[in-house]
C-alpha cells in the first residue's frame, strides 16, 4: 500500500529543525563537522556512498537557508574488497586502530555482529522520533536490520534473487507459449518441483537448445539460501537466538545437487568457472538455460542480449526456486544492504539524519533504477522515473511475498562457507549427499559450538 | 703512571672503536632480523594466547585455541597430508630438478641462445603474482573460454580439459614449479660457472664424453648449491600460498588446502586471529625441524664453515 507523502516544505523545516537540533552541542564554534563514511567500492552500487554525499549536500543547502554557518562534510572512503564478508572484516579492523567510521554501509546479516562487539548504534529511538523520514519504509525490511528486538540500520536497498529462464530455449524443443509463461505460476502453486526443473533443464540440453542446464555462482554466497529453503531449511532459529541445520534436510537438498549433475544439468566443474564464465554462458553465450541469481542482472542482460524492455520478457522468464516436492512453497531470497551508524561516532544523530536524508525517493530511486535494486520506499513505485526506467523492478516486487532473508547471525559468513565446501564435494563427486550432510554438520559444529543448533 | 693509564685510555678507545664498528655493521640486519623475523614469531605467540577475534580486542588470555586445534579440528591432518605432497613434487620435479636442468643446457648452448632462454625462465618470476594467476586462471578456464580449451576442443576436437576439477594438485605444482624452477636455475647456472675451465678441458681429453662430464665434473661442484636450493625452497614452498589462494582457493573442496593457506583462511576470511596465530605455530615448528632435520642430513655446517684461506 502506498502511504501518502509528506509536503516537501514541511519535510524541510522538519529536516533543518532536527539538523539544529542534533549540531547543536557539535558547533559552538566549528564551521565543519566531519562525517567519516565507509562504503565497499561496489561497482553494483556506487550510489550507496554518493547518496549519503548527496544527502549532506541537501542539508548543507538547508542549513545555508536558516543562515547557519555550520556545514557537514563527508570524509568518504571507499574499500577495495572483494566482497561483503571481506569488507565488513576490513572494517572491525579500521574499528579496532580507531579508524572507525560514523556511517557504514554494510551487507545485513553482519549487523549482529557489530551489535555484539559495540560497533552498531541503535537506531529505534530514531526512527520513531522521525517518522517523515521513514514511514514509508516497506515493513518487511525492517527484518534486516533488527537485532535481539532493536534496529541498528536503515534498509539501504533489497533484491529479489530468482531463476532466470530462457524462453527461447523451450521454444527451441517444442514447448508452447502457455506452458513457457505458465511456468512461474506452475512454481509457485507448488506443482512444479525442483526436481521437475532439473528435468526440464535436462529435455532443453538433450534437444540441443543448451550446453548447460543450470548455472548457479561459482563461489561462497547468498543464493544458494533459496534452494536450502526450497527443501525446508531454515537457517535461523529465533527463539534460541542461534543457527541452525537439519542433516536430514540438508542431505535432501544434497541428493538433487547430484540429480542434477549426473542428469548433465549443473555442470561438475560449476565451482571452478570463473564468474565472468558464469555471466557469459547466460548472456552473451547464451549456452545455459536457467541462472540463479540477482534482479540487478537485468541490466547486463539487456545490453548484452540487445534487448528492451518491450521485448525482454519475450526472451527471458522468471521464476523462484521451486518446491523439493509437490504441494510445497517455493523460495527467493532477498538480500538488502544496509546503512549503519557507528556507536563510537560523536555525532550518532546527526550521522542518522544524513542517512534518513538519503534514504528517501528521490535519492534511492536513483540507485534503485541504475543498477536493478528494489525500493525501499512504497512511494517510490509511484514515480515517474521509476515508472520508466524501474519497470523491472516494478514486475519482480511482487516476488518478494516469498522471499527471506539471511539471519542476522554474527557467524552466517562462517556457515555459508562451509555449506558451499559441501555443495562443491557433492557437485564434484568428492563426497555423495549424505557424506557431505554429515561432514557440513560437523564442520559446523566444530566452526559455531554453541552458536548452532543441530535438529536431527 | 702515565703510561699505564694511556695504554688503558687506548685500549678502552680501541673498544669503544670496536663497539662502534660492531653496531655500524650488524646494527641494520641485527634490527631487521629482529623486526622481521623474531618480532612476528613472538607476537604470534602472544595472540595464540588471546581470544582475539574479527574485532582484534583482546578480552582473555587462553589455551582453548590450542585446546580446539589438538582435539576439534579435523581438517589440520588432511591439509598437512596436502602441503608434503605439494611441497615434495614442486621441489622434487622442478625448483631443484627442472633448475639443474635449465642450468646444465642453458650453460651448454652459446652464450646469447643460454641467457636468452634464462630469460624466458625468468619472466613468471619477473611478473605480478596476481597477473601471472590471472593468467593461469585464463589459461585453464574449464569452458571454451580457457586457452587450453578454445585449442584442445575449438582446434582439435577434442573433449574439455578441466585441470582446476580433476588434477588440482599438478595445477599448483606446474603454477608454482614454474616460478621456482627460475631460482634453482640462476644459482646452478652461476655455481657452474664457477667451475675452472681446464677441468672440463681435461675430462674431454681423458676421453669423456657430456654426460660423464656432468656427472664426474659439474655435479659434484653443485652440491652446495643443490643443499642450499633444497633446504631454501623446502621452507620457502612451506609457507607460501599466494598462487594456490588466487588460482584454486584451496579446492575444490579441500584438495589443494596447503596448510599455510589453511591458516591464512581461519585467520583472515574468518576472522579467527588467534587461532591462525594457534595454527601457525604448527608450522614455525615444523619449518625449524624441517630446517634442523636438513642441515643434518646435508651436511650444511660443513658449507658454512669458516674458509681455510682468508684474504688478509
Amino acid at each position: 500500500m502506498t502511504k501518502a507523502k509528506l509536503p516537501f516544505g514541511a519535510f524541510t523545516g522538519i529536516a533543518v529543525l532536527a539538523a539544529s537540533a542534533v549540531l547543536a552541542p557539535a558547533v559552538v564554534s566549528a564551521e565543519e563537522v566531519t562525517i567519516n563514511l565507509w562504503s565497499r567500492a561496489d561497482r553494483s552500487g556506487p550510489l550507496r556512498a554518493g547518496n549519503i554525499v548527496a544527502a549532506a549536500d541537501q542539508l548543507n543547502r538547508m542549513l545555508e537557508t536558516t543562515g547557519s554557518e555550520t556545514r557537514v562534510v563527508i570524509d568518504l572512503f571507499e574499500n577495495n574488497a572483494d566482497g561483503f564478508d571481506a569488507d565488513a572484516l576490513d572494517l572491525f579492523k579500521a574499528f579496532a586502530v580507531d579508524r572507525g567510521p560514523d556511517i557504514y554501509v554494510l551487507a545485513h546479516e553482519w549487523i549482529g555482529a557489530f551489535v555484539e562487539e559495540g560497533l552498531a548504534y541503535q537506531l529505534d529511538d530514531h526512527i520513531e522520533a522521525n517518522p517523515e523520514l521513514y514511514d514509508d519504509v516497506i515493513d518487511t525490511l525492517w527484518e534486516s536490520v533488527a537485532y535481539k528486538g532493536s534496529r541498528y540500520g536503515i534498509p539501504q536497498d533489497s533484491e529479489i534473487r530468482m531463476f532466470f529462464y530462457d524462453k527461447n530455449m523451450l521454444r527451441q524443443i517444442g514447448k508452447d507459449e502457455a506452458f513457457i509463461e505458465g511456468l512461474p505460476a506452475l512454481v509457485e502453486s507448488g506443482e512444479f518441483t525442483i526436481y521437475d526443473m532439473t528435468d526440464l533443464a535436462k529435455e532443453v540440453v538433450d534437444g540441443g537448445a543448451a550446453e548447460y542446464g543450470i548455472v548457479h555462482r561459482p563461489n561462497v554466497g547468498p543464493d544458494f539460501q533459496m534452494l536450502m529453503k526450497s527443501f525446508g531449511i531454515d537457517q535461523y532459529n529465533a527463539d534460541e537466538g542461534k543457527l541452525q541445520i537439519s542433516e536430514t534436510q540438508l542431505a535432501a537438498f544434497f541428493d538433487w545437487l547430484k540429480y542434477s549433475v549426473d542428469a548433465g544439468v549443473i555442470p561438475a566443474n560449476m565451482t571452478a568457472w570463473s564468474w565472468d564464465e558464469v555471466h557469459a554462458s547466460f548472456r552473451t553465450d547464451k549456452t545455459s538455460f536457467i541462472k540463479f541469481h540477482g534482479i540487478w542482472n537485468v541490466p547486463a542482460q539487456l545490453e548484452t542480449r540487445g534487448l528492451t524492455k518491450d521485448t525482454y520478457f519475450d526472451e527471458i522468464g522468471w521464476t523462484h526456486s521451486p518446491a523439493a516436492e509437490a504441494g510445497g512453497a517455493p523460495a527467493n531470497l532477498s538480500h538488502p544492504i544496509i546503512y549503519a551508524v557507528s556507536a563510537e561516532s560523536e555525532h550518532p544523530e546527526l550521522a542518522a539524519l544524513i542517512i534518513g536524508l538519503a534514504s528517501q525517493n528521490y535519492l534511492n530511486t536513483a540507485h534503485a533504477v541504475t543498477t536493478g535494486h528494489t525500493p525501499i520506499n512504497h512511494g517510490q513505485a509511484a514515480m515517474p522515473r521509476f515508472v520508466e526506467e524501474g519497470w523491472a523492478l516494478r514486475a519482480g516486487a511482487p516476488m518478494l511475498e516469498y522471499a527471506s532473508f539471511m539471519p542476522n547471525h554474527a557467524m552466517i559468513g562462517q556457515y555459508n562457507a562451509i555449506v558451499f565446501t559441501g555443495i562443491q564435494a557433492v557437485e564434484t563427486g568428492r563426497l555423495e549427499p549424505k557424506d557431505a550432510a554429515a561432514f557440513v554438520v560437523e564442520e559446523l559444529q566444530a566452526e559455531l559450538g554453541d552458536e548452532l543448533v543441530v535438529l536431527d | 703512571m702515565t703510561s699505564q693509564s694511556s695504554a688503558t685510555s687506548r685500549s678502552s678507545a680501541a673498544a669503544r672503536r670496536q663497539l662502534a664498528n660492531m653496531a655500524l655493521f650488524m646494527g641494520p640486519a641485527t634490527v631487521l632480523l629482529f623486526m622481521f623475523f623474531i618480532a612476528p614469531v613472538v607476537v604470534d605467540v602472544f595472540v595464540a594466547f588471546t581470544d582475539m577475534g574479527r574485532s582484534l580486542r583482546v578480552t582473555e588470555f587462553t589455551t582453548a585455541n590450542f585446546e580446539r586445534l589438538l582435539t576439534n579440528d579435523s581438517r589440520i591432518g588432511p591439509t598437512m597430508a596436502v602441503t608434503f605432497t605439494y611441497v615434495l613434487l614442486t621441489l622434487g620435479i622442478f625448483n631443484v630438478t627442472f633448475g639443474l636442468l635449465l642450468a646444465l643446457t642453458t650453460t651448454a648452448l652459446p652464450e646469447r641462445s643460454g641467457a636468452f632462454f634464462r630469460a624466458i625462465w625468468l619472466l613468471p618470476r619477473m611478473s605480478p603474482s596476481v597477473v601471472y594467476a590471472l593468467l593461469w586462471a585464463w589459461v585453464i578456464g574449464p569452458t571454451d573460454r580457457g586457452l587450453i580449451n578454445q585449442v584442445a576442443v575449438g582446434w582439435l576436437g577434442l573433449e574439455p580439459v578441466d585441470l582446476l576439477s580433476n588434477q588440482p594438485m599438478l595445477l599448483i605444482v606446474l603454477a608454482n614449479g614454474f616460478i621456482g624452477a627460475s631460482m634453482g636455475m640462476i644459482i646452478f647456472t652461476s655455481a657452474i660457472r664457477a667451475i675452472p675451465e681446464h677441468l672440463f678441458h681435461a675430462a674431454r681429453v681423458d676421453g669423456a664424453g657430456p654426460l660423464a662430464v656432468i656427472w664426474h665434473i659439474t655435479l659434484p661442484a653443485l652440491r652446495w648449491p643443490l643443499s642450499f636450493i633444497t633446504v631454501y625452497q623446502t621452507l620457502s614452498l612451506l609457507v607460501s600460498f599466494e598462487y594456490i589462494w588466487l588460482i584454486t582457493n584451496g579446492g575444490p573442496f579441500y584438495d589443494t588446502m596447503v596448510f599455510a593457506l589453511y591458516v591464512y583462511k581461519r585467520a583472515f576470511e574468518n576472522g579467527q586471529y588467534a587461532y591462525g596465530a594457534a595454527l601457525s605455530l604448527i608450522l614455525v615448528a615444523i619449518g625449524i625441524a624441517a630446517s634442523l632435520l636438513m642441515w643434518r642430513l646435508l651436511d650444511m655446517k660443513r658449507l658454512l664453515q669458516t674458509p681455510k684461506i682468508e684474504v688478509q
